[in-house]
């Protein structure tokens, strides 16, 4: 009886089956029930990307160019790890100048997500990398 | 010279918050100070950042005898063991880190209480400056993605002068809002023409990672989205419709500058008005309490 009392789900029994049916339609517009925002957090914290983007990589002056300029990185990863990336595929060390830019047009910081890059500043699919070994559009 | 007068501008410009700065207890007696050592205060900008003070503070510290002859780029600071991001503003990580909600019943936790470090600099977690104006340079490749997001280049903030540039860094870092204004207006007001994206970033509570989206200011019938419907399009599950919910308190909301903007403000006009001085409009989103 006690337990009766406490279930919501109860005191509107004779109109569950019309209250399932508009949920059921408007589900993106109106949700009768709130869903709890911790739990949606929990969601946008475990949200890795899986996917992988395409970076293709313009070497610009004298910095070497790469044989094979395109690579799939994981989306999830931060600019850092790009960064890391090309330092391997050139051989430079962490003290050789090396800088990179987006389209030819500004520098990301190290800690910004690489699937925010592609899905803001991607051409036809491939976020566009330049590098140089000095600093080209402060 | 003198910025348009924007008294809203103005007033998230003059937004101050008082920090009380303390040593870490550890790494003071290694640092070889012999008593405890008394907290610094100041009040800082929020839109400032926090190498902008670190010599201030170290002298400070030095000062009371702490052994200290490192670089200040080896100086960083943190809040209940969470080091704190350097190059975002400092009303930024404020409203982040606290997470306290402008409406609620108890008082704000001021003055905000952070921890400074000069040793073991966490290089797994914060990016390690390389040169001393290292801020200037995050600061500025933040404007040009900002312009970049508004016109699909940098053309905007290359076309500004060598001068006007520099202005840009030097009335943040001087405090001097008409230098940086009658700048900045140049980039916001995007010579009248509507972005094609509105840069915008949204932060979330518990380490969620950043999300940021080409965010168009219109909808496909030219009308204008509010801050509401962006938030909504963004996040949909936290904000399930643009317009304020009626149980205010234990609804998600957005935090600009410490305060809680209207849902129904056009989101253009919340970028020209309430962007950082990165040119980016930066949203903590705050759990009901």
């Amino acid at each position: 009886m006690s337990s009766a009392n406490n279930d919501p789900t109860l005191l509107h029994s004779s109109s569950t089956s019309s209250l399932n049916t508009s949920l059921a339609e408007n589900t993106t517009q109106t949700p009768q029930t709130p869903l709890n925002p911790a739990a949606i957090l929990e969601k946008y914290k475990g949200k890795k990307d899986p996917n992988k983007v395409v970076v293709r990589f313009r070497a610009i002056g004298n910095a070497p160019i790469l044989k094979q300029p395109f690579f799939k990185i994981t989306a999830s990863n931060k600019f850092q790890v790009v960064i890391q990336f090309l330092r391997n595929q050139l051989n430079y060390k962490a003290s050789d100048p090396l800088f990179l830019y987006v389209n030819s047009a500004f520098s990301p910081a190290p800690d910004e997500i690489v699937s925010n890059l592609h899905k803001c500043f991607s051409t036809d699919g491939h976020l566009i990398i330049n590098y140089c070994t000095s600093a080209a559009w402060g | 010279m003198t910025a348009p007068q924007n008294p809203i501008t103005r007033a998230i410009w003059d937004g101050t918050l008082p920090i009380k700065f303390s040593l870490d207890s550890t790494e003071a007696a290694a640092l070889g100070a012999k008593a405890i050592v008394e907290p610094y205060f100041i009040e800082a900008p929020r839109c400032s950042y926090f190498p902008l003070w670190t010599s201030q503070i170290r002298k400070y510290f030095v000062d009371m005898a702490l052994n200290f002859i490192g670089d200040d780029a080896e100086i960083w600071y943190d809040v209940d063991g969470t080091p704190l991001k350097w190059h975002y503003p400092i009303g930024l990580l404020y409203d982040l880190h606290t997470g306290y909600r402008p409406d609620s019943n108890s008082p704000p936790p001021l003055p905000w209480p952070v921890t400074v470090h000069f040793k073991n600099f966490p290089a797994d977690k914060l990016i390690k400056a390389q040169a001393i104006d290292a801020t200037q340079d995050f600061f500025m490749s933040m404007i040009k993605e900002a312009d970049f997001l508004r016109n699909g280049s940098t053309k905007k903030v290359m076309n500004l002068s060598k001068n006007d540039q520099t202005q840009l860094w030097d009335g943040l870092w001087s405090k001097n809002y008409d230098r940086f204004w009658s700048v900045n207006y140049r980039l916001v007001i995007n010579d009248g023409q509507m972005p094609k994206n509105v840069p915008m970033r949204i932060y979330l509570p518990d380490n969620c990672p950043v999300i940021q989206e080409p965010i168009s200011p219109v909808d496909e019938n030219g009308n204008q989205l509010t801050l509401g419907d962006v938030l909504h399009q963004v996040l949909p599950e936290l904000f399930p419709s643009p317009l304020p919910s009626e149980n205010a308190s234990a609804s998600p909301v957005p935090v600009i500058h410490g305060i809680i903007p209207q849902l129904e403000i056009p989101i253009v006009w919340a970028s020209q008005n309430l962007c950082y001085p990165d040119n980016f409009l930066h949203i903590v989103v705050l759990l009901g309490i």
